[in-house]
């Protein structure tokens, strides 16, 4: 049963002075609870924060800037590392964050769908099933041999939204919804998101666009000051 | 302790488990560095041959030894591989900052890319070095295996070297430079085109305490003068291991904090 379980999640980092000759560290965190303790700085991103999701759920995360919502995600996605409190995920986790992250200029748009696939996890059997899916939906036609670098900025957003969405996720995470393209794409991206994110057995969405949220969650987590305000159905959210 | 290995391991298994992506990324790599130059990759034996070439015709007269181009010749390519590793390992955590803080992929996968990458590289230049050994008549002896050895010995300390000088480079930013400072004089301090003859002095010093001197040896030594560097060999081995020890610790204990420091 695939589900996510978070009881008094902690991530407080050491904000460390950098080792620099520089005569300053001008290092500031992009959000968070900055606190001194015995001549050090830390960072509290993450405090005490505890919700329980099974499937079917689709969570919204709110909250202002620098509120927690990437680090929540990228907690639950495995890149930061909990300090404190437990995690338990049962499911395999797909994160939509940077889908722009890692195309090689040089490499044609097919030689990138394979390495993307690859950094994705995807065996190559996966990666040769998935191949001609991908360039149908990206409408690169004849392009998908060119070089990445050859192609314009629409061309290399729709080949991205088309490898970062072209898998069956059991929990998808998502910061901002993603869209690409010019507008007959972005009708077809849109249509594509809203397949997935009800596909996915759980989803969580950290946005600002509250008619999106309206729209798509059921539950409502609202950060703020990297602890949870407020945790309950979207119905009592927006009501 | 136990925790600390563990955690280590667990990311060195992860990587290796993905070697079809540094093994692809690293082609990627090498094929993008020289993809819009007419000879490609062949630069890098070009480089080498300028190198090479040029420290024999310069100081083979006064170093008057027959041995002497085989000296360079081996002594150069172990140099800069070892030099190149160094240098680019610094920065490594620092140039995938964008990949370490957006997807899981195991800091193992990013030191295994440069590593292959790095050897990549090297193959163009030891493709010059044999043409090199074999032009300037050095025989072709059972003591080549042992270089083989020595060779091997060096790759397998590469992905320790490049964890600990990567872990370095995140933390302490100016190791940057502090590196790159001092690998422009090592040429100068390692005997790389100089030859030992066992006098003291300055050169003495640079001679034995320089750990480079070394893993130049147990390349060189075997194919220059048909005998094999024990000492050399146990140093190495010893070196190695400590690299090895340290990388563990730098895996273990800093791969979940690397993501805050970048």
């Amino acid at each position: 049963m695939v589900s996510i379980d978070v009881e008094n999640l902690e991530l407080r980092y050491r904000l460390r002075q950098k080792l620099s000759f520089a005569p300053t560290d001008r290092r500031i965190p992009t959000g968070g609870r900055i606190e001194a303790a015995g001549g050090r700085r830390y960072v509290t991103a993450l405090d005490g924060v505890s919700f329980s999701l099974q499937a079917g759920d689709r969570l919204g995360l709110v909250g202002p800037n620098g509120a927690g919502k990437t680090t929540l995600l990228k907690v639950l996605y495995g890149i930061y590392e909990p300090t404190g409190g437990t995690v338990a995920i049962n499911g395999k986790v797909d994160a939509l964050f940077n889908i722009n992250l890692g195309f090689r200029r040089e490499a044609t748009g097919r030689r990138n769908i394979e390495l993307r696939g690859l950094i994705n996890g995807w065996s190559q059997d996966e990666i040769a099933a998935r191949m001609e899916e991908i360039i149908a939906f990206s409408e690169l036609g004849d392009f998908i041999d060119m070089p990445f670098k050859t192609y314009s900025q629409g061309m290399a957003a729709r080949l991205a939204f088309s490898i970062a969405t072209s898998f069956q996720p059991e929990i998808l995470l998502m910061d901002e919804w993603i869209g690409a393209g010019d507008p007959p794409f972005q009708e077809k991206a849109r249509a594509r998101m809203k397949q997935m994110s009800e596909d996915a057995a759980i989803l969580v969405l950290a946005s600002h666009n509250m008619a999106l949220l309206q729209s798509t969650c059921n539950k409502i987590l609202n950060l703020e000051n990297s602890r949870v305000k407020w945790f309950e159905e979207a119905d009592t959210y927006f009501g | 302790m136990m925790k600390l290995v563990r955690s280590a391991f667990t990311d060195i298994g992860h990587g290796i488990r993905m070697r079809r992506v540094w093994m692809a990324l690293a082609q990627e790599d090498i094929g993008d560095q020289h993809r819009r130059t007419a000879l490609g990759p062949a630069w890098l034996l070009i480089n080498y041959l300028a190198f090479a070439g040029t420290f024999i015709v310069i100081f083979g007269q006064t170093a008057q030894s027959p041995d002497y181009p085989a000296y360079v010749a081996i002594g150069l390519f172990v140099f800069f591989y070892m030099i190149e590793v160094i240098n680019l390992s610094v920065s490594l955590f620092t140039r995938e900052e964008s990949f370490i803080k957006g997807t899981t992929l195991p800091l193992t996968v990013y030191i295994m890319r440069m590593t292959a990458q790095s050897a990549i590289r090297a193959c163009y230049a030891f493709a010059g070095c044999i043409a090199l050994l074999l032009l300037s008549g050095t025989p072709v002896t059972s003591f080549w295996l042992f270089s083989g050895a020595g060779l091997l010995l060096i790759l397998l300390a590469t992905p320790a070297a490049i964890t600990v000088f990567a872990t370095l480079g995140a933390f302490f930013p100016d190791m940057n430079f502090v590196v790159q400072n001092i690998t422009r004089l090592a040429i100068f301090l390692t005997p790389v085109f100089w030859v030992h003859q066992n006098e003291g002095g300055i050169q003495g010093v640079f001679y034995y305490w320089n750990p480079l001197t070394y893993f130049l040896e147990i390349a060189r030594v075997p194919v220059v003068a048909g005998e094999v560097p024990l000492r050399s060999f146990a140093l190495c081995i010893g070196m190695t291991a400590v690299l090895w020890g340290l990388a563990i610790f730098c895996l273990g204990r800093f791969r979940k904090q690397i993501v805050f420091v970048l």
